[in-house]
């Protein structure tokens, strides 16, 4: 098997802060196949975001960033400490959540897809606008010829996130990341994104990186999922068993707390009770335990290993769900009502799961 | 668009109205019409002495020296400024010489007001430009520089500079420039002259670098402190994510949206230099409005302060007017609002 297109190893994120260091990203690694799509799921400080600004070198100066991320053969972070030209934008780009604060309010939306295309492939200013126009046309904006002289204020949410990723595929990237795309846009337009991003992906046989919150989002589009928890990936593997044959508890509870359409309504769904753990000095112990319906004595003395098979189905918990080790444990949580770390813990209300 | 700027006008002319009743006011309530016009030779009139006079009951040479010269003087002041008219119509008719553009003759001088006007404010426009234009020339890449490594050396440093150019009041720093590049190095002159506009230029550069430096530091420290809030927003990450080079995202993203401050009090500054730059004009002895104004309320001469006051007034709301109409060019999203 060739390389894979992108490789991340063992990856670490320390912010030194004056209340101490946050540990935002710690020893994540993935590969990613050139034209598959990747999710990493995971909650608001995950972490998920970071690894995404690490690739993109979009982190602020104080981040100690340790690890090492491959693409396409070449070295990211040497490429970033380089400073080299025409790497970001040419071979990987970025797409950011909220579409009404990611273009620039003062310049029109021609002239910010132009001005890619005028530095990175040296075009006229007349030949980048056309080029511009046709980009928005392939995003499906109506009216392209008329947009490309608008401001941002001028469009709706859905359409300035079309001008938005017309925008970073000017130069033809080889990745795009796209960093929760849809949550800033309407549940309507959500859909249409989607699809949109994914039929481009298909076109032009680019790889993707879709940074989600919700599971239901990747599920169809993804070829692999990973589950990020406390700056560390718990549990990645293709989607159909992500979805179908989870391991970690933490997955399970994402699972389990998604509504689903074949489910008669009112039923009940399972919260993740608690918060996610804080990342300045963060215990020797599973992140995920005191919120973890499995939590054992052993999960609080060392943080799990990730096992099953490498680059297949790999996860880290000592007491993985669906498994009779998980079963057990759960089983005697529930006996005892409490989990090792003194969470309170009872039967499912809902039949949950995907 | 179009109609946040008749808003404004309407705004403008509303001001500029106060500003004449103000000014007004000012002068002639203070004392007796002809006390607040002649502070010397009013107690001839007032004490009945002139109408003696007039009437030849008084020998003029007699008691009070030159009587007559001083009681016709008072007569003609009187004449000039209806000052025997209640203070409502001398209001409006001196609001209507204004605005048809007879700003007066001066009481001492005897020398028309708009003359002195042309002489004096064209001189203080280019001072105030060249102000301008040195501490905007210096803030913008200084500012730029700063907030592209915020908190690191050179911000640091130039922070630490700012606060230092702030505290130096003017007129110390006026001396200290004029003892090194006008003495010791002799390479500009000390004192304003005006053979040629090269000339002239060069008499304005040291006055103007006095006044451009302390400005400079406060519109650095504004640009600075609002590029700063710029650079984290996400167009400024996405600029970066299509792989613009840094230089382009300073000038050509953030550069524009962070202005709005420094526009502000670049126009409040501007209005502010035009009746405010009297003590470097004393010190390098530029005739400019200022020191034209100073001098007027010394010597009592109501046409002159009246006149000079109003037109820096107006200069000020015309100036921030053209203010408002730049948030439009540096927003798009004020222009069709």
């Amino acid at each position: 098997m060739a390389d894979p297109q992108l490789s991340v190893r063992d990856l670490t994120v320390r912010f030194p802060t004056t209340r101490g260091t946050v540990q935002a990203v710690n020893g994540v690694s993935f590969e990613l196949e050139q034209g598959q799509m990747l999710g990493i799921v995971g909650e608001s400080g995950s972490g998920k975001s970071v690894t995404a600004k690490t690739l993109m070198n979009l982190l602020p100066r104080t981040a100690e960033i340790e690890g090492s991320v491959m693409f396409d053969g070449q070295d990211v972070r040497q490429a970033a400490a380089d400073g080299r030209d025409h790497f970001w934008g040419v071979e990987m780009t970025m797409v950011f959540q909220d579409p009404m604060t990611s273009l620039n309010p003062v310049k029109k939306c021609g002239e910010q897809i132009a001005e890619t295309i005028r530095y990175h492939l040296g075009q006229s200013k007349s030949e980048a606008l056309a080029m511009a126009e046709d980009l928005l046309g392939q995003v499906g904006i109506p009216e392209p010829g008329k947009r490309v002289s608008q401001y941002p204020h001028e469009l709706s949410g859905g359409l300035r996130q079309r001008v938005v990723i017309a925008m970073a595929l000017a130069c033809q990237p080889k990745l795009l990341i796209a960093d929760e795309p849809t949550t800033a846009v309407d549940v309507t337009v959500q859909r249409h994104i989607l699809n949109l991003l994914d039929s481009l992906r298909e076109e032009r046989g680019m790889s993707m990186i879709l940074i989600t919150h919700d599971l239901g989002v990747a599920r169809g589009r993804c070829d692999d999922v990973a589950v990020m928890y406390a700056g560390r990936i718990v549990e990645r593997s293709a989607t159909e068993t992500l979805f179908g044959d989870s391991r970690h508890p933490y997955t399970d509870a994402l699972l389990r707390s998604i509504p689903r359409i074949d489910q008669p309504s009112h039923t009940r769904l399972d919260p993740i009770p608690g918060r996610p753990p804080e990342l300045i000095n963060p215990p020797v112990q599973c992140a995920y335990a005191p919120r973890c319906r499995y939590a054992q004595p052993d999960c609080l003395k060392s943080i799990p290993e990730a096992q099953g098979v490498e680059g297949m189905h790999e996860f880290a918990c000592h007491h993985p769900a669906n498994t009779d080790q998980g079963r057990e444990a759960l089983a005697a949580n529930v006996a005892a009502g409490r989990n090792a770390s003194g969470m309170p813990v009872a039967g499912y209300a809902g039949t949950g799961g995907f | 668009m179009r109609q946040l700027i008749l808003q404004r006008l309407a705004l403008l002319i509303l001001v500029m109205f106060a500003v004449t009743i103000a000014t007004f006011a000012s002068i002639n309530l203070s004392d007796t019409p002809l006390k607040n016009f002649i502070a010397a030779g009013a107690e001839l009139d007032t004490n009945g002495h002139c109408d003696a006079i007039r009437a030849g009951e008084m020998d003029d040479t007699q008691q009070l020296g030159q009587n007559v010269g001083d009681c016709e003087y008072i007569d003609r002041i009187k004449a000039e400024n209806n000052l025997d008219d209640d203070i409502f119509t001398r209001y409006g008719s001196w609001l209507g010489d204004i605005a048809s553009g007879d700003l007066g003759t001066s009481t001492t001088s005897r020398l028309e007001v708009s003359s002195i006007l042309k002489d004096r404010l064209p001189i203080t426009i280019r001072l105030v430009v060249m102000t301008q234009i040195i501490a905007i020339g210096v803030a913008v890449p200084w500012g730029l520089a700063a907030a592209y490594r915020a908190n690191r050396g050179f911000d640091r440093v130039s922070t630490f500079a700012s606060f230092g150019l702030l505290s130096i009041p003017n007129f110390a720093l006026a001396v200290i420039l004029l003892y090194i590049f006008g003495i010791r190095l002799q390479w500009f002159p000390t004192r304003y002259s005006n053979n040629g506009w090269y000339d002239e230029l060069k008499s304005l550069f040291i006055p103007a670098i006095t006044l451009g430096v302390g400005l400079s530091a406060t519109y650095q420290r504004l640009l600075r402190t609002d590029l700063i809030t710029t650079l984290q927003d996400d167009f400024v990450h996405m600029a970066r994510a299509k792989g613009m080079p840094d230089r382009h995202i300073m000038y050509r993203h953030a550069l524009r949206p962070s202005m709005f401050s420094l526009v502000t009090v670049f126009g409040v500054n501007t209005g502010a230099l035009l009746g405010g730059t009297l003590v470097i004009e004393t010190i390098f002895s530029i005739p400019g409005v200022g020191r034209e104004l100073v001098e007027a309320v010394i010597r009592t001469d109501p046409p002159v302060v009246m006149a000079f006051v109003a037109v820096i007034a107006a200069g000020f709301v015309i100036i921030n007017f053209l203010v408002d109409l730049l948030y439009g060019w540096l927003d798009p999203r004020v222009r069709s609002s």
